[in-house]
């Protein structure tokens, strides 16, 4: 490329060896991380010079410590609640998704239920936590029912967008070979929902993490939430900020599971384009 | 449909499909609006028919009539000696529009063999595929079979919807503006692909389109369609030699056959100026 301006963004163009995207990513997250350090390091500050009691804020220092003087409580604590948010997410997709194929092939059943699922939406599924315990307990149950409330909205809403996106044109050419109502929703409509749905999905699981933590929050023994809840009721403020930085991580660890099933599943949706157009 | 209407015969036996004083009307909020009227067409086995007119002059509505995804509100079609249902249902027709709704999962030649699956399950995987890869070939992809739909350009794209047509082996090819989406330099470009598709095919070809110069470069049959109510005004032959390709341009009847359709494509447009 003769015309190559010195020095512009034309420059960055072309196969780059190992140091390279390292430098890029680094140029990238810089930005970020010295943010974070900065706002870190003022927290610190601000905490000791204000002389700010440790169980109203705690000092970042203070929260490092209890992470690690806590470990294998929290640790303990994540497991049982992102278990609870795993099976309420399963629990979301299979219920979500089954929900909008029902609705789209059967269209009378669609017109029926459809203003029932809106009606319900607009009940604050959180005032439900309560309710569930006082029906099934303190255990996995309420939980996983109080995520799959909150969470299958966003997965049916979506699949439903991705059903109906189908061109009618190609519909009219499945019709004009004489394809079954079937056919079209397994075949066409519900492959071409999927890049839809994975974006339901991203919503809906952290829709999950908040539905566990507040199922925790109403009830529970054990779980993030049952121990930021109990950490709180003792002054043990810098357990609750350590608990809570750990819920993050559960929550954040499954989106990215959830991009990866994207990439897995919809490879041949644009957005992953790695190919250019010839 | 009257049963007066019903019974009239189609004129001319040799049609292979045609129509009889049809009219389409819709109901909008409660008036009727009538698209098409008193339409008589008839149109012979292996000819390559345009129909080109105003939009909304109701070509993209006829061509959907022989499609059998609208029923006439008078009069009768017929596609090769059926009704356009049975047609259909017998896969004598096949249908290609201005977008080419290819499964952006599937590669070209799975979208291809897509609607032959459909049709006939007692086909098995492999005889499916194998004439959908001839049909990709005959449109010129064989190079792109393993191709997904976003790897390839709009004419690409369109090249296979034509060859999923093809794949079914109809007698009838029915075209809703194919290029219309395309650049002027590869509509030219898949004009001439046509022409030849339709020489080796000698498929009966209806197409819709804007272009008149497609439709002079293609056609041995041009309807010009008018407005309100939406019918057809004039029926052009046209005589050029055959095959045609690039050295059609240069024939003075060309550009003959352009002027007078130009003329009358005009003249119905200053009609509907005046209705209004």
């Amino acid at each position: 490329m003769s015309v190559a301006p010195s020095g512009g963004e034309w420059t960055t163009v072309g196969p780059q060896g190992a140091t390279a995207r390292a430098a890029s990513w680094l140029r990238h997250s810089l930005p970020t991380l010295l943010v974070t350090v900065f706002a870190l390091v003022a927290w610190e500050l601000i905490i000791r010079l204000g002389h700010v009691s440790t169980y109203i804020v705690p000092a970042p220092t203070a929260i490092a410590q209890a992470l690690a003087a806590n470990a294998d409580d929290l640790w303990h604590a994540a497991f049982v609640t992102a278990r609870e948010v795993f099976i309420g997410f399963v629990l979301s997709l299979v219920v979500g998704v089954a929900l909008a194929l029902v609705i789209v092939r059967f269209r009378w059943f669609g017109r029926a239920v459809y203003p029932l699922i809106v009606f319900f939406q607009t009940v604050p599924k959180v005032a439900l936590a309560p309710i569930f315990i006082l029906w099934f307990g303190y255990d996995l149950a309420p939980k996983v029912l109080l995520i799959l409330v909150i969470a299958f909205f966003p997965i049916t809403l979506n699949m439903l967008a991705g059903l109906e996106a189908v061109e009618r044109g190609f519909v009219a050419l499945m019709r004009s070979v004489g394809a079954t109502e079937n056919e079209i929703l397994f075949r066409v409509r519900l492959p071409h929902a999927l890049p839809q749905l994975m974006a339901g999905v991203k919503i809906a699981i952290t829709f999950c993490v908040i539905g566990a933590i507040v199922g925790e929050f109403a009830g529970a023994s054990a779980g993030l939430g049952y121990v930021i809840q109990f950490a709180s009721t003792q002054l043990e403020t810098p357990l609750v900020f350590a608990a809570l930085i750990v819920v993050s991580l559960v929550g954040v660890g499954f989106y990215y599971v959830s991009e990866l099933l994207e990439r897995l599943i919809v490879p041949w949706a644009p957005e992953f384009d790695g190919t250019d157009r010839s | 449909m009257s049963a007066l209407a019903a019974t009239l015969p189609v004129r001319h036996a040799a049609a292979h499909l045609g129509t009889r004083d049809l009219a389409i009307a819709y109901t909008v909020r409660g008036r009727q609006q009538t698209v098409l009227q008193g339409v008589d067409l008839d149109i012979a086995r292996g000819a390559f028919v345009s129909l080109i007119g105003a939009s909304g002059c109701g070509k993209s509505t006829l061509l959907k009539v022989f499609a059998g995804l609208i029923q006439p509100t008078a009069g009768t079609v017929e596609v090769a000696g059926v009704s356009p249902q049975e047609a259909v249902r017998k896969r004598l027709v096949g249908l290609v529009f201005q977008d080419a709704n290819l499964l952006p999962w599937k590669t070209a030649l799975g979208n291809a063999a897509f609607l032959l699956e459909i049709a006939d399950k007692s086909l098995g995987r492999k005889a499916v595929r194998e004439r959908a890869a001839e049909m990709l070939e005959l449109v010129g992809l064989r190079g792109a079979a393993d191709k997904l739909p976003r790897q390839l350009s709009g004419g690409m794209q369109q090249r296979v919807a034509i060859a999923r047509a093809l794949t079914l082996d109809p007698e009838i090819l029915l075209m809703d503006e194919p290029f219309g989406a395309l650049d002027a330099i590869t509509r030219e470009e898949m004009s001439h692909s046509l022409l030849e598709i339709w020489e080796r095919t000698k498929k009966t070809i209806v197409l819709v389109t804007h272009s008149i110069n497609e439709a002079v470069l293609l056609s041995t049959e041009v309807h010009v369609m008018g407005l309100r109510p939406a019918r057809i005004v004039e029926t052009l032959r046209v005589e050029l030699p055959q095959p045609r390709g690039a050295e059609s341009f240069r024939d003075p009847r060309f550009g003959a056959l352009e002027a007078q359709l130009r003329h009358l494509l005009l003249e119905s447009h200053a009609h509907r100026r005046i209705a209004r």
